[in-house]
Protein backbone atom coordinates (compact mmCIF):
# COMPACT_ATOMS: atom_id res chain seq x y z
CA UNK A 1 0.00 0.00 0.00
CA UNK A 2 1.67 3.24 -1.08
CA UNK A 3 1.55 6.12 1.35
CA UNK A 4 -1.26 8.48 0.44
CA UNK A 5 -1.43 12.14 1.26
CA UNK A 6 -4.65 13.41 2.79
CA UNK A 7 -6.71 15.17 0.14
CA UNK A 8 -7.11 18.91 0.35
CA UNK A 9 -10.74 19.79 0.68
CA UNK A 10 -10.48 23.31 1.98
CA UNK A 11 -11.03 26.36 -0.16
CA UNK A 12 -9.15 26.42 -3.42
CA UNK A 13 -6.73 29.29 -3.82
CA UNK A 14 -8.04 30.02 -7.28
CA UNK A 15 -11.35 30.97 -5.79
CA UNK A 16 -9.82 34.07 -4.25
CA UNK A 17 -8.07 35.29 -7.37
CA UNK A 18 -10.76 36.86 -9.43
CA UNK A 19 -14.44 37.11 -10.02
CA UNK A 20 -14.56 34.15 -12.39
CA UNK A 21 -17.64 32.11 -11.58
CA UNK A 22 -16.84 28.86 -9.87
CA UNK A 23 -19.84 26.56 -10.01
CA UNK A 24 -20.63 24.43 -6.97
CA UNK A 25 -19.15 20.97 -7.15
CA UNK A 26 -22.47 19.31 -7.93
CA UNK A 27 -23.26 21.64 -10.79
CA UNK A 28 -23.10 19.53 -13.93
CA UNK A 29 -25.03 21.90 -16.08
CA UNK A 30 -22.28 24.49 -16.26
CA UNK A 31 -19.99 23.86 -19.18
CA UNK A 32 -17.14 25.75 -17.51
CA UNK A 33 -16.91 22.83 -15.17
CA UNK A 34 -15.66 20.52 -17.88
CA UNK A 35 -12.05 21.05 -18.80
CA UNK A 36 -10.71 20.25 -22.22
CA UNK A 37 -9.88 16.90 -23.72
CA UNK A 38 -6.93 15.24 -22.13
CA UNK A 39 -5.14 12.13 -23.20
CA UNK A 40 -5.06 9.79 -20.27
CA UNK A 41 -5.57 6.12 -20.01
CA UNK A 42 -8.01 5.08 -17.34
CA UNK A 43 -6.54 3.00 -14.60
CA UNK A 44 -8.48 1.50 -11.84
CA UNK A 45 -8.24 -1.42 -9.51
CA UNK A 46 -9.34 -2.00 -6.00
CA UNK A 47 -5.82 -1.11 -4.83
CA UNK A 48 -4.74 2.47 -4.51
CA UNK A 49 -2.99 3.57 -7.69
CA UNK A 50 -0.44 6.35 -8.00
CA UNK A 51 -1.76 8.84 -10.49
CA UNK A 52 1.39 9.09 -12.61
CA UNK A 53 1.32 5.37 -13.33
CA UNK A 54 -0.25 4.74 -16.70
CA UNK A 55 -1.15 1.18 -17.55
CA UNK A 56 -3.00 -0.07 -20.55
CA UNK A 57 -6.36 -1.53 -19.72
CA UNK A 58 -6.28 -5.29 -19.72
CA UNK A 59 -8.26 -6.78 -22.55
CA UNK A 60 -10.51 -9.37 -21.00
CA UNK A 61 -11.65 -11.11 -24.15
CA UNK A 62 -10.71 -11.10 -27.77
CA UNK A 63 -13.03 -8.52 -29.36
CA UNK A 64 -13.38 -10.66 -32.46
CA UNK A 65 -14.95 -13.48 -30.48
CA UNK A 66 -17.52 -11.48 -28.57
CA UNK A 67 -20.55 -10.15 -30.37
CA UNK A 68 -20.80 -6.37 -30.57
CA UNK A 69 -23.79 -6.14 -28.29
CA UNK A 70 -22.16 -7.88 -25.37
CA UNK A 71 -18.75 -6.23 -25.71
CA UNK A 72 -18.27 -3.55 -23.06
CA UNK A 73 -17.97 -0.03 -24.37
CA UNK A 74 -14.33 0.93 -23.95
CA UNK A 75 -13.07 3.94 -25.89
CA UNK A 76 -9.39 3.88 -26.78
CA UNK A 77 -6.85 6.47 -27.71
CA UNK A 78 -7.73 10.12 -27.29
CA UNK A 79 -11.04 10.32 -25.50
CA UNK A 80 -12.70 13.24 -23.88
CA UNK A 81 -14.32 12.99 -20.48
CA UNK A 82 -17.75 13.21 -22.03
CA UNK A 83 -17.16 10.04 -24.02
CA UNK A 84 -16.29 7.98 -20.95
CA UNK A 85 -19.09 6.13 -19.19
CA UNK A 86 -17.79 6.96 -15.70
CA UNK A 87 -15.28 9.47 -14.28
CA UNK A 88 -11.56 8.86 -14.51
CA UNK A 89 -9.80 7.39 -11.52
CA UNK A 90 -7.51 10.39 -11.24
CA UNK A 91 -10.51 12.65 -10.68
CA UNK A 92 -11.24 10.98 -7.33
CA UNK A 93 -8.47 12.82 -5.48
CA UNK A 94 -9.85 16.16 -6.63
CA UNK A 95 -13.43 15.52 -5.59
CA UNK A 96 -14.47 17.38 -2.45
CA UNK A 97 -17.64 15.30 -2.32
CA UNK A 98 -15.72 12.03 -2.05
CA UNK A 99 -13.39 13.33 0.65
CA UNK A 100 -16.35 14.69 2.59
CA UNK A 101 -18.17 11.36 2.25
CA UNK A 102 -15.14 9.48 3.56
CA UNK A 103 -14.95 11.77 6.57
CA UNK A 104 -18.68 11.66 7.16
CA UNK A 105 -18.59 7.88 7.39
CA UNK A 106 -15.46 8.08 9.60
CA UNK A 107 -13.61 5.83 7.21
CA UNK A 108 -9.89 5.37 7.70
CA UNK A 109 -7.55 7.58 5.67
CA UNK A 110 -6.04 4.38 4.31
CA UNK A 111 -9.24 3.73 2.40
CA UNK A 112 -8.45 5.29 -0.98
CA UNK A 113 -10.83 7.72 -2.61
CA UNK A 114 -10.39 5.87 -5.90
CA UNK A 115 -12.10 2.79 -4.47
CA UNK A 116 -14.78 4.93 -2.87
CA UNK A 117 -15.39 6.48 -6.28
CA UNK A 118 -15.62 3.03 -7.84
CA UNK A 119 -18.23 1.88 -5.32
CA UNK A 120 -20.45 4.69 -6.57
CA UNK A 121 -20.49 3.46 -10.18
CA UNK A 122 -23.34 1.05 -10.88
CA UNK A 123 -23.10 -1.39 -13.82
CA UNK A 124 -26.00 0.40 -15.49
CA UNK A 125 -23.69 3.43 -15.87
CA UNK A 126 -20.48 1.64 -16.78
CA UNK A 127 -20.81 -1.97 -17.93
CA UNK A 128 -17.05 -2.53 -17.79
CA UNK A 129 -16.43 -4.78 -14.76
CA UNK A 130 -13.03 -3.16 -14.19
CA UNK A 131 -14.68 0.18 -13.43
CA UNK A 132 -18.08 -0.58 -11.90
CA UNK A 133 -18.97 -1.80 -8.44
CA UNK A 134 -20.45 -5.19 -9.39
CA UNK A 135 -17.61 -7.29 -7.99
CA UNK A 136 -17.24 -5.27 -4.79
CA UNK A 137 -20.99 -5.34 -4.36
CA UNK A 138 -21.09 -9.12 -4.57
CA UNK A 139 -18.37 -9.43 -1.93
CA UNK A 140 -20.05 -6.87 0.31
CA UNK A 141 -23.40 -8.59 0.00
CA UNK A 142 -21.92 -11.86 1.23
CA UNK A 143 -20.12 -10.15 4.11
CA UNK A 144 -23.26 -8.29 5.19
CA UNK A 145 -25.25 -11.53 5.08
CA UNK A 146 -22.58 -13.37 7.06
CA UNK A 147 -22.26 -10.81 9.85
CA UNK A 148 -26.00 -10.27 10.21
CA UNK A 149 -27.02 -13.92 10.23
CA UNK A 150 -24.25 -14.95 12.62
CA UNK A 151 -25.28 -12.16 15.00
CA UNK A 152 -28.94 -13.12 14.91
CA UNK A 153 -28.40 -16.89 14.99
CA UNK A 154 -26.08 -16.80 17.97
CA UNK A 155 -27.91 -14.11 19.94
CA UNK A 156 -31.42 -15.44 19.32
CA UNK A 157 -30.96 -19.22 18.91
CA UNK A 158 -34.69 -19.98 19.13
CA UNK A 159 -35.90 -17.50 16.52
CA UNK A 160 -38.28 -19.18 14.02
CA UNK A 161 -36.94 -19.19 10.46
CA UNK A 162 -39.55 -16.83 8.93
CA UNK A 163 -38.81 -14.30 11.66
CA UNK A 164 -35.08 -14.81 11.20
CA UNK A 165 -35.42 -14.02 7.47
CA UNK A 166 -37.51 -10.94 8.26
CA UNK A 167 -34.96 -9.75 10.83
CA UNK A 168 -32.08 -10.15 8.38
CA UNK A 169 -34.09 -8.24 5.81
CA UNK A 170 -34.84 -5.49 8.31
CA UNK A 171 -31.11 -4.97 8.87
CA UNK A 172 -29.62 -5.49 5.41
CA UNK A 173 -32.54 -6.00 3.05
CA UNK A 174 -32.84 -3.98 -0.17
CA UNK A 175 -35.06 -1.34 1.42
CA UNK A 176 -32.84 -1.11 4.49
CA UNK A 177 -29.71 -0.59 2.38
CA UNK A 178 -31.37 2.09 0.27
CA UNK A 179 -32.41 3.85 3.49
CA UNK A 180 -28.88 3.58 4.85
CA UNK A 181 -27.45 5.12 1.69
CA UNK A 182 -29.85 8.05 1.85
CA UNK A 183 -29.01 8.55 5.53
CA UNK A 184 -25.36 8.74 4.59
CA UNK A 185 -26.17 11.67 2.35
CA UNK A 186 -25.50 10.02 -1.00
CA UNK A 187 -26.46 12.20 -3.96
CA UNK A 188 -27.14 10.77 -7.38
CA UNK A 189 -25.97 12.18 -10.68
CA UNK A 190 -28.70 13.16 -13.11
CA UNK A 191 -26.97 11.20 -15.84
CA UNK A 192 -23.78 9.14 -15.59
CA UNK A 193 -20.72 10.13 -17.55
CA UNK A 194 -17.02 10.85 -17.41
CA UNK A 195 -17.49 14.53 -16.69
CA UNK A 196 -19.63 13.99 -13.59
CA UNK A 197 -18.21 14.54 -10.12
CA UNK A 198 -17.01 11.11 -8.91
CA UNK A 199 -18.64 11.75 -5.53
CA UNK A 200 -22.10 11.30 -7.04
CA UNK A 201 -23.88 7.97 -7.38
CA UNK A 202 -23.81 7.03 -11.05
CA UNK A 203 -26.47 4.91 -12.67
CA UNK A 204 -28.85 5.09 -15.58
CA UNK A 205 -32.05 6.52 -14.21
CA UNK A 206 -35.46 5.02 -14.68
CA UNK A 207 -37.88 7.75 -15.71
CA UNK A 208 -40.63 8.32 -13.19
CA UNK A 209 -43.76 6.37 -13.96
CA UNK A 210 -41.95 3.85 -16.17
CA UNK A 211 -41.69 0.18 -15.39
CA UNK A 212 -38.20 -1.27 -15.09
CA UNK A 213 -37.24 -3.28 -18.21
CA UNK A 214 -37.89 -7.00 -17.91
CA UNK A 215 -34.23 -8.06 -17.41
CA UNK A 216 -34.05 -5.70 -14.41
CA UNK A 217 -37.04 -7.27 -12.71
CA UNK A 218 -36.81 -10.05 -10.18
CA UNK A 219 -36.80 -13.48 -11.74
CA UNK A 220 -39.64 -15.93 -11.17
CA UNK A 221 -39.62 -18.45 -8.35
CA UNK A 222 -36.72 -20.86 -8.09
CA UNK A 223 -39.21 -23.61 -7.62
CA UNK A 224 -42.97 -23.73 -7.24
CA UNK A 225 -43.00 -25.75 -4.05
CA UNK A 226 -40.95 -23.58 -1.71
CA UNK A 227 -40.31 -25.01 1.72
CA UNK A 228 -38.40 -23.52 4.64
CA UNK A 229 -35.56 -25.94 3.96
CA UNK A 230 -35.42 -24.73 0.38
CA UNK A 231 -35.33 -21.13 1.58
CA UNK A 232 -32.41 -21.89 3.91
CA UNK A 233 -30.40 -23.95 1.45
CA UNK A 234 -31.01 -22.40 -1.93
CA UNK A 235 -32.51 -18.97 -1.58
CA UNK A 236 -30.75 -15.76 -0.54
CA UNK A 237 -30.29 -14.64 3.07
CA UNK A 238 -33.82 -13.17 3.17
CA UNK A 239 -35.50 -16.41 2.14
CA UNK A 240 -36.99 -14.79 -0.95
CA UNK A 241 -38.89 -16.86 -3.43
CA UNK A 242 -37.63 -14.83 -6.39
CA UNK A 243 -34.12 -14.02 -7.56
CA UNK A 244 -32.80 -10.49 -8.16
CA UNK A 245 -31.14 -9.92 -11.56
CA UNK A 246 -27.37 -10.37 -11.73
CA UNK A 247 -25.28 -7.22 -12.02
CA UNK A 248 -24.21 -8.00 -15.59
CA UNK A 249 -27.82 -8.18 -16.72
CA UNK A 250 -28.35 -4.58 -15.62
CA UNK A 251 -25.66 -3.16 -17.91
CA UNK A 252 -26.92 0.00 -19.64
CA UNK A 253 -30.48 -0.56 -18.45
CA UNK A 254 -32.45 2.12 -16.61
CA UNK A 255 -32.89 1.20 -12.96
CA UNK A 256 -34.50 2.84 -9.93
CA UNK A 257 -32.40 4.86 -7.50
CA UNK A 258 -32.88 2.32 -4.70
CA UNK A 259 -31.19 -0.40 -6.74
CA UNK A 260 -28.08 1.71 -7.29
CA UNK A 261 -28.02 2.89 -3.68
CA UNK A 262 -28.09 -0.70 -2.43
CA UNK A 263 -25.25 -1.70 -4.69
CA UNK A 264 -23.22 1.24 -3.37
CA UNK A 265 -23.64 0.22 0.27
CA UNK A 266 -22.75 -3.39 -0.50
CA UNK A 267 -19.75 -2.35 -2.59
CA UNK A 268 -18.53 -0.06 0.18
CA UNK A 269 -18.50 -3.01 2.60
CA UNK A 270 -16.63 -5.08 0.01
CA UNK A 271 -14.11 -2.32 -0.62
CA UNK A 272 -13.56 -1.78 3.10
CA UNK A 273 -12.92 -5.49 3.53
CA UNK A 274 -10.30 -5.53 0.80
CA UNK A 275 -8.49 -2.40 1.96
CA UNK A 276 -8.84 -2.35 5.73
CA UNK A 277 -9.50 -5.98 6.60
CA UNK A 278 -12.19 -7.83 8.50
CA UNK A 279 -11.85 -6.24 12.00
CA UNK A 280 -12.53 -2.74 10.72
CA UNK A 281 -15.42 -3.94 8.56
CA UNK A 282 -16.92 -5.64 11.60
CA UNK A 283 -16.64 -2.41 13.57
CA UNK A 284 -18.18 -0.48 10.69
CA UNK A 285 -20.98 -3.03 10.48
CA UNK A 286 -21.61 -2.80 14.23
CA UNK A 287 -21.67 1.00 14.17
CA UNK A 288 -23.81 1.49 11.08
CA UNK A 289 -26.05 -1.57 10.90
CA UNK A 290 -26.37 -3.39 14.21
CA UNK A 291 -26.82 -0.07 16.00
CA UNK A 292 -30.11 0.41 14.19
CA UNK A 293 -33.22 -0.15 16.24
CA UNK A 294 -35.23 -3.28 15.55
CA UNK A 295 -37.75 -4.66 18.00
CA UNK A 296 -37.78 -8.36 17.14
CA UNK A 297 -40.96 -8.98 19.13
CA UNK A 298 -42.94 -6.90 16.62
CA UNK A 299 -41.97 -9.19 13.74
CA UNK A 300 -44.03 -12.18 14.87
CA UNK A 301 -47.36 -12.87 13.24
CA UNK A 302 -49.04 -15.86 14.90
CA UNK A 303 -52.01 -17.61 13.33
CA UNK A 304 -52.94 -20.00 16.13
CA UNK A 305 -50.82 -19.11 19.16
CA UNK A 306 -52.77 -21.29 21.57
CA UNK A 307 -52.24 -24.42 19.48
CA UNK A 308 -48.54 -23.57 18.97
CA UNK A 309 -48.09 -23.11 22.69
CA UNK A 310 -49.68 -26.40 23.59
CA UNK A 311 -47.54 -28.21 21.00
CA UNK A 312 -44.46 -26.45 22.37
CA UNK A 313 -45.29 -27.47 25.93
CA UNK A 314 -45.84 -31.06 24.81
CA UNK A 315 -42.49 -31.05 22.97
CA UNK A 316 -40.55 -29.61 25.87
CA UNK A 317 -42.23 -31.83 28.46
CA UNK A 318 -44.01 -29.04 30.30
CA UNK A 319 -47.48 -29.46 31.65
CA UNK A 320 -50.22 -28.53 29.18
CA UNK A 321 -50.89 -24.78 29.24
CA UNK A 322 -54.02 -23.56 30.95
CA UNK A 323 -55.48 -20.08 30.57
CA UNK A 324 -56.78 -18.48 33.78
CA UNK A 325 -58.45 -15.16 34.31
CA UNK A 326 -56.28 -12.90 36.45
CA UNK A 327 -58.54 -9.89 36.61
CA UNK A 328 -61.36 -8.25 34.74
CA UNK A 329 -63.44 -5.14 34.66
CA UNK A 330 -66.70 -4.09 33.01
CA UNK A 331 -67.75 -7.50 31.72
CA UNK A 332 -71.21 -6.21 30.87
CA UNK A 333 -70.09 -2.77 29.75
CA UNK A 334 -69.22 -1.45 26.31
CA UNK A 335 -65.48 -1.81 26.83
CA UNK A 336 -64.61 -4.69 29.09
CA UNK A 337 -61.00 -5.57 29.90
CA UNK A 338 -59.86 -9.06 30.75
CA UNK A 339 -56.36 -9.96 31.89
CA UNK A 340 -55.60 -13.60 31.21
CA UNK A 341 -52.50 -15.56 32.15
CA UNK A 342 -51.33 -18.79 30.56
CA UNK A 343 -50.04 -21.25 33.15
CA UNK A 344 -48.16 -24.48 32.83
CA UNK A 345 -48.62 -26.10 36.22
CA UNK A 346 -47.65 -23.35 38.67
CA UNK A 347 -45.50 -21.37 36.23
CA UNK A 348 -47.00 -18.39 34.48
CA UNK A 349 -45.78 -18.50 30.87
CA UNK A 350 -47.42 -15.34 29.59
CA UNK A 351 -50.08 -12.77 30.17
CA UNK A 352 -52.29 -10.71 27.90
CA UNK A 353 -55.04 -8.14 28.15
CA UNK A 354 -57.92 -7.86 25.72
CA UNK A 355 -61.50 -6.81 25.39
CA UNK A 356 -62.81 -10.36 25.16
CA UNK A 357 -61.83 -13.55 26.91
CA UNK A 358 -60.63 -15.14 23.67
CA UNK A 359 -58.64 -12.14 22.59
CA UNK A 360 -56.80 -11.93 25.90
CA UNK A 361 -56.19 -15.70 25.84
CA UNK A 362 -54.62 -15.45 22.38
CA UNK A 363 -52.53 -12.50 23.48
CA UNK A 364 -51.35 -14.38 26.52
CA UNK A 365 -50.37 -17.39 24.40
CA UNK A 366 -48.54 -15.14 21.91
CA UNK A 367 -46.68 -13.47 24.79
CA UNK A 368 -45.67 -16.88 26.11
CA UNK A 369 -44.41 -17.97 22.67
CA UNK A 370 -42.46 -14.74 22.25
CA UNK A 371 -40.92 -15.29 25.65
CA UNK A 372 -39.70 -18.68 24.45
CA UNK A 373 -38.60 -17.71 20.94
CA UNK A 374 -36.83 -14.49 21.96
CA UNK A 375 -34.60 -16.19 24.50
CA UNK A 376 -31.17 -14.61 24.51
CA UNK A 377 -28.13 -16.43 25.97
CA UNK A 378 -25.95 -14.35 28.27
CA UNK A 379 -22.58 -15.24 26.77
CA UNK A 380 -22.23 -15.54 23.03
CA UNK A 381 -19.24 -16.09 20.77
CA UNK A 382 -19.97 -15.19 17.18
CA UNK A 383 -17.98 -17.31 14.69
CA UNK A 384 -16.31 -14.32 13.03
CA UNK A 385 -14.83 -13.18 16.37
CA UNK A 386 -12.55 -16.22 16.34
CA UNK A 387 -11.05 -15.19 13.00
CA UNK A 388 -7.95 -13.04 12.79
CA UNK A 389 -4.70 -13.29 14.71
CA UNK A 390 -4.37 -11.18 17.86
CA UNK A 391 -7.90 -10.00 18.51
CA UNK A 392 -9.42 -13.44 18.10
CA UNK A 393 -11.38 -14.84 21.02
CA UNK A 394 -11.53 -18.49 22.00
CA UNK A 395 -14.48 -20.34 20.58
CA UNK A 396 -17.06 -21.32 23.14
CA UNK A 397 -19.89 -23.33 21.64
CA UNK A 398 -23.15 -21.45 21.41
CA UNK A 399 -26.55 -22.77 22.28
CA UNK A 400 -28.31 -24.42 19.37
CA UNK A 401 -32.04 -24.89 19.58
CA UNK A 402 -33.98 -27.63 17.86
CA UNK A 403 -36.09 -25.00 16.15
CA UNK A 404 -39.60 -23.69 16.07
CA UNK A 405 -42.54 -25.84 16.91
CA UNK A 406 -44.02 -27.74 13.98
CA UNK A 407 -47.77 -27.97 13.93
CA UNK B 1 -47.61 -22.14 8.79
CA UNK B 2 -47.62 -21.69 12.57
CA UNK B 3 -45.81 -18.36 12.58
CA UNK B 4 -45.17 -15.93 9.76
CA UNK B 5 -43.21 -12.70 9.92
CA UNK B 6 -43.85 -9.04 9.26
CA UNK B 7 -41.27 -7.37 7.01
CA UNK B 8 -39.98 -4.03 8.24
CA UNK B 9 -36.83 -1.92 8.14
CA UNK B 10 -34.68 -1.27 11.21
CA UNK B 11 -34.80 2.35 12.33
CA UNK B 12 -31.70 4.50 12.37
CA UNK B 13 -30.49 5.91 15.67
CA UNK B 14 -27.92 8.48 14.67
CA UNK B 15 -25.22 8.70 17.31
CA UNK B 16 -25.92 5.34 18.98
CA UNK B 17 -23.34 3.51 16.87
CA UNK B 18 -21.97 5.88 14.30
CA UNK B 19 -22.66 9.56 14.11
CA UNK B 20 -23.36 11.12 10.74
CA UNK B 21 -23.14 14.89 10.66
CA UNK B 22 -26.39 16.00 9.07
CA UNK B 23 -24.90 18.99 7.27
CA UNK B 24 -23.30 17.70 4.10
CA UNK B 25 -22.51 20.85 2.16
CA UNK B 26 -22.06 24.56 2.83
CA UNK B 27 -22.16 27.05 -0.03
CA UNK B 28 -20.62 30.47 0.54
CA UNK B 29 -21.65 33.24 -1.82
CA UNK B 30 -19.92 36.61 -1.61
CA UNK B 31 -19.51 39.83 -3.59
CA UNK B 32 -16.15 41.47 -4.15
CA UNK B 33 -17.50 44.93 -4.59
CA UNK B 34 -20.35 45.49 -2.15
CA UNK B 35 -19.71 46.65 1.41
CA UNK B 36 -22.20 44.22 2.92
CA UNK B 37 -19.82 41.39 2.02
CA UNK B 38 -16.83 42.84 3.88
CA UNK B 39 -17.20 40.56 6.90
CA UNK B 40 -17.95 37.55 4.73
CA UNK B 41 -14.85 38.17 2.61
CA UNK B 42 -12.74 38.47 5.74
CA UNK B 43 -14.26 35.22 7.00
CA UNK B 44 -13.52 33.42 3.73
CA UNK B 45 -9.92 34.60 3.80
CA UNK B 46 -9.09 34.06 7.45
CA UNK B 47 -11.47 31.60 9.14
CA UNK B 48 -12.91 29.38 6.42
CA UNK B 49 -9.75 27.30 5.74
CA UNK B 50 -9.50 26.53 9.46
CA UNK B 51 -13.20 25.73 9.66
CA UNK B 52 -12.94 23.44 6.63
CA UNK B 53 -9.98 21.62 8.16
CA UNK B 54 -11.81 21.11 11.45
CA UNK B 55 -14.95 19.84 9.68
CA UNK B 56 -13.83 17.53 6.89
CA UNK B 57 -17.31 15.93 6.71
CA UNK B 58 -18.67 19.04 5.09
CA UNK B 59 -18.14 19.80 1.45
CA UNK B 60 -17.44 23.51 1.10
CA UNK B 61 -17.95 25.53 -2.05
CA UNK B 62 -17.18 29.21 -2.44
CA UNK B 63 -18.53 31.21 -5.32
CA UNK B 64 -19.00 34.90 -6.03
CA UNK B 65 -22.45 36.31 -6.50
CA UNK B 66 -21.87 39.84 -7.73
CA UNK B 67 -24.14 42.71 -6.61
CA UNK B 68 -25.97 40.58 -4.08
CA UNK B 69 -25.77 40.28 -0.32
CA UNK B 70 -23.54 37.48 0.96
CA UNK B 71 -25.34 34.27 1.81
CA UNK B 72 -24.47 30.90 3.31
CA UNK B 73 -26.50 27.89 2.23
CA UNK B 74 -26.38 24.61 4.13
CA UNK B 75 -27.46 21.36 2.45
CA UNK B 76 -28.56 18.52 4.68
CA UNK B 77 -28.76 14.75 4.58
CA UNK B 78 -32.56 14.85 4.69
CA UNK B 79 -32.59 16.77 1.40
CA UNK B 80 -33.53 20.12 2.89
CA UNK B 81 -31.47 23.28 2.75
CA UNK B 82 -31.15 26.31 5.00
CA UNK B 83 -30.01 29.74 3.93
CA UNK B 84 -28.70 32.55 6.10
CA UNK B 85 -28.01 36.02 4.74
CA UNK B 86 -24.90 37.40 6.42
CA UNK B 87 -24.97 40.98 5.13
CA UNK B 88 -22.99 43.56 7.16
CA UNK B 89 -21.85 40.91 9.63
CA UNK B 90 -18.35 40.75 11.03
CA UNK B 91 -16.03 37.80 10.70
CA UNK B 92 -17.01 36.40 14.13
CA UNK B 93 -20.72 36.78 13.55
CA UNK B 94 -20.40 34.94 10.24
CA UNK B 95 -18.54 32.15 11.99
CA UNK B 96 -21.40 31.90 14.48
CA UNK B 97 -23.91 31.54 11.65
CA UNK B 98 -21.73 28.92 9.93
CA UNK B 99 -21.57 26.89 13.13
CA UNK B 100 -25.32 27.21 13.52
CA UNK B 101 -25.79 25.82 10.01
CA UNK B 102 -23.29 23.04 10.71
CA UNK B 103 -25.00 21.94 13.91
CA UNK B 104 -28.62 21.83 12.73
CA UNK B 105 -30.13 18.75 11.15
CA UNK B 106 -31.96 20.57 8.40
CA UNK B 107 -35.43 20.06 9.79
CA UNK B 108 -37.74 22.90 10.62
CA UNK B 109 -37.55 24.11 14.21
CA UNK B 110 -40.25 22.46 16.26
CA UNK B 111 -41.45 22.77 19.80
CA UNK B 112 -40.36 19.99 22.14
CA UNK B 113 -42.86 19.51 24.94
CA UNK B 114 -41.82 16.19 26.40
CA UNK B 115 -38.64 15.85 28.46
CA UNK B 116 -37.81 12.46 26.92
CA UNK B 117 -38.50 11.19 23.43
CA UNK B 118 -37.59 7.55 22.90
CA UNK B 119 -38.36 4.67 20.60
CA UNK B 120 -37.53 2.22 23.39
CA UNK B 121 -40.24 0.74 25.55
CA UNK B 122 -40.54 2.07 29.07
CA UNK B 123 -38.66 -0.14 31.55
CA UNK B 124 -41.33 0.19 34.23
CA UNK B 125 -44.24 -0.36 31.90
CA UNK B 126 -47.49 1.52 31.93
CA UNK B 127 -49.55 1.53 35.12
CA UNK B 128 -52.77 -0.39 34.96
CA UNK B 129 -55.38 -1.06 37.62
CA UNK B 130 -55.33 -4.84 37.21
CA UNK B 131 -51.96 -5.55 38.74
CA UNK B 132 -50.31 -4.80 42.08
CA UNK B 133 -52.02 -4.17 45.40
CA UNK B 134 -55.77 -4.00 45.19
CA UNK B 135 -57.49 -0.99 46.72
CA UNK B 136 -60.13 -2.09 49.22
CA UNK B 137 -63.07 0.25 49.58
Amino acid sequence: MPAMAAPMIAVFALQFEGCAYQPPAGDQTCLGYLDGCRTQSRWQTTAAAPTELVIEEPLLQDPAETPLASRPFRPRGKVSKEQLPSPRTAEADKSAKLAALRSRLSLHQRFPLQTLARTLVHPSADPNPAFNNASLSMLGSNLLGYYTTEYLLSHYPRLPMPVMFAAVEAYIGPRALATVASEWGIEAAAEPGGEVDPGLLQFRRLRSGEDPPSPAKRKGPYKWNITTTHKILQSDEFGSATRPPAAQELARLPIPLEEAAQSFVRALIGGLHLHLGAPLVKRFFRDHFLSRHLDLSTLFDFRTPTRDLSRLCAREGFEAPVARLISETGRLSRHPVFVVGVYSGKDKLGEGAGSSLDESRFRAAAAALKGWYLYRPLEVTVPSSTEGGLNATRWKPNMIDCGEVIV
Amino acid sequence: MPVSAIRTVAKAQNGVGAFILQCKRLDFHYCDWAGSSRGMNAFIKSSLPKFAKRNPQIEITVSPRPNKHPVIIGHYVNGKQKEICVKNMTNELVLGKVELLRDTNGEKDKRVNKPVTSINESVRGIWDPFHGAKIKI
